[in-house]
């Protein structure tokens, strides 16, 4: 009798997450899986496309809008300090420092149309889509110290050019179809990025998808910085006979 | 034509690079310096991060001193025996120097001691030569014969312990201010990244009275052989060495410094003392001013890598 309830109840919760059968499926594809590095990179513009359509066998010929699409690029996550500087005796010097743990080095979003147009800013930061939301739980000091900084933190990777929000720059085609495009910097970091795509309709999370690409050093900048972290002994060694021999022929080319 | 830095990962400008390591050889060569104290903060203020920037300079300085160390052994200007004992205490020194380079940067306050290392040694060394220049210029204006001020004469070290003969500097003299001065070198030319030949040539002169035929190219050999060593300590322990950066700077300086040398040859030693002076002054200025002026931003941030902060 007991185990029955529970059995219906369980039942009951299913069909209520469930709710009405959900209508649209999201496609989406990236116009670069892999972006290399090499001695001429000079940044890269990275393309986003996607498609509303309807749900597989929901027997729906067509979507209804209208929709909106936003996009969270994330680069791959390490340690961070944010460092404050203040005047000892006459002299600026960094005097405090706060460590983010678990920070992406690379945060930008891209929406249709303005973020607080398009769902209230809980839902935002429940999602994690607002670089703000990045510095909350990765600040290793109290409330307030941490705020301060992981602020500041945000507004200066935001001056480097790896966070951001640009708030137009997801274009839709059609009605269903979407494209967006984003310019990675030089300063790029290396690693595995996650774009992360979310639809909405009438505030609500109505789609998701999750691609993820490479930006990795290749050819010989890839030697060169993998070789000075495996065998940095050589890599030194290499360093100072090349600047030995450099210093060598410009004195026999030169005579002196 | 940008290139990558594979190390200090970001894009520069290859002409730029080849740019201020030829305008810096230019200036080497002519005052027969290794240059490292102008070539670190040029590249701390176009945007390197002061390690890379520090430990790729250490490369630099090794290939801006080779032809001159050469030159100098074949004239036979070098003496073999007193540079084996200060490169050994300099390479001592150096060990000390990325060990404190490391330190500094995990706790955050690398940048601050290279800016307040810089003021301290070059405004210290630059308003001695400064005064040294002024005066000498000042007494040939008034028609004064001025005769260099023979080395010979003995000071409290001459009374030290331990002494040894050096041969070709006609010296018998302690080991301990030898290795004193092998030590503190090593140690300010890691820190900073310069080769610390501005401040060793008078140190050899004034304090251990070495003859002015051997000098200067026992102070070459000392920074060939120490900042050799320096650079490989970076690159095993703080991974902040970027060949490609190093090399873009080394092509443009060996350049620089055979033009720079030549145009020395138009200019007279107390001319050249004072514009050295005044060039070394103006760096050490601009390092007191980035310390007392508030800074545009008093937040800053670095990423934590395995190896350590940038």
């Amino acid at each position: 009798m007991k185990a029955r309830a529970v059995l219906f109840g369980a039942l009951a919760l299913l069909l209520l997450g469930l709710g009405p059968a959900r209508a649209e499926r999201l496609v989406s594809t990236l116009s670069n899986q892999d972006i290399s590095i090499t001695s001429s990179f000079d940044g890269e513009q990275l393309t986003l496309f996607g498609n509303v359509e309807p749900e597989t066998g929901s027997g729906q010929k067509y979507v209804e809008g209208p929709f909106h699409v936003v996009i969270v690029i994330s680069g791959p996550h390490g340690s961070r300090v944010a460092r404050r500087k203040s005047n000892v005796l006459g002299i600026w010097l960094n005097t405090q420092q706060v460590m983010f743990e678990d920070f992406p080095s690379y945060f930008h979003v891209l929406s249709s149309d303005k973020l607080a147009d398009i769902a209230n800013p809980a839902l935002l930061a429940a999602e994690g889509i607002l670089p703000a939301a990045q510095t909350r739980h990765s600040a290793q000091a109290d409330w307030w110290t941490s705020m301060v900084f992981g602020r500041e933190l945000v507004r200066l990777m935001t001056e480097k050019g790896l966070f951001g929000i640009e708030e137009s720059a997801v274009g839709f085609l059609s009605n269903t179809a979407y494209k967006a495009s984003i310019a990675l910097p030089s300063n790029v970091p290396n690693g595995t990025f996650v774009a992360r795509t979310y639809l909405f309709k009438n505030g609500e999370i109505v789609g998701k998808r999750s691609e993820g690409f490479l930006v990795r050093k290749t050819g010989f900048e890839r030697f060169l910085g993998s070789a000075s972290r495996d065998y940095p002994l050589l890599y030194g060694l290499t360093c100072v006979l090349l600047a030995l021999f450099t210093g060598w022929l410009g004195g026999v080319v030169f005579k002196r | 034509m940008q290139i990558y830095l594979p190390i200090a990962e970001l894009s520069m400008n290859l002409f730029f690079l080849v740019g201020i390591g030829g305008a810096v050889g230019f200036l080497s060569g002519l005052f027969g310096v290794g240059g490292g104290f102008l070539l670190t903060p040029l590249l701390i203020f176009s945007g390197v991060p002061a390690p890379v920037a520090v430990a790729s300079v250490t490369g630099q300085v090794v290939a801006a001193s080779t032809s001159g160390a050469l030159s100098h052994y074949r004239r036979g200007g070098i003496d073999l025996h007193l540079a084996l004992y200060l490169v050994l205490a300099g390479i001592l020194g150096a060990m000390g120097g990325v060990a404190t380079f490391d330190a500094l940067r995990a706790l955050g306050q690398l940048d601050f001691f290279i800016s307040l290392g810089f003021l301290v040694i070059l405004g210290f060394v630059g308003t001695l030569m400064m005064i040294e220049a002024v005066r000498t210029l000042l007494k040939r204006r008034s028609g004064v014969v001025v005769r260099e001020r023979l080395p010979n004469q003995h000071n409290w070290i001459h009374g030290l312990p331990l002494r040894v003969r050096f041969k070709k500097s006609r010296l018998y003299i302690s080991v301990l201010p030898v290795l004193a001065i092998g030590i503190a070198i090593g140690f300010i030319g890691s820190l900073l990244g310069i080769g610390g030949g501005f401040i060793l040539v008078p140190a050899l002169v004034y304090l251990l009275r070495v003859p002015g035929n051997v000098v200067i190219g026992t102070s070459l050999l000392q920074l060939v052989a120490m900042m050799s060593a320096t650079t490989i300590l970076h690159a095993v322990q703080s991974q902040s060495v970027d060949i490609l950066l190093a090399f873009s700077l080394m092509v443009g300086g060996t350049v620089g410094a055979q033009f720079g040398a030549s145009a020395g040859q138009y200019l007279r030693g107390d001319q050249l003392r004072f514009l050295l002076a005044a060039l070394i002054l103006a760096v050490a200025i601009r390092f007191g001013v980035s310390l007392v002026l508030p800074p545009d931003d008093i937040f800053s941030t670095a990423a934590v890598s395995a190896g350590g902060l940038l």
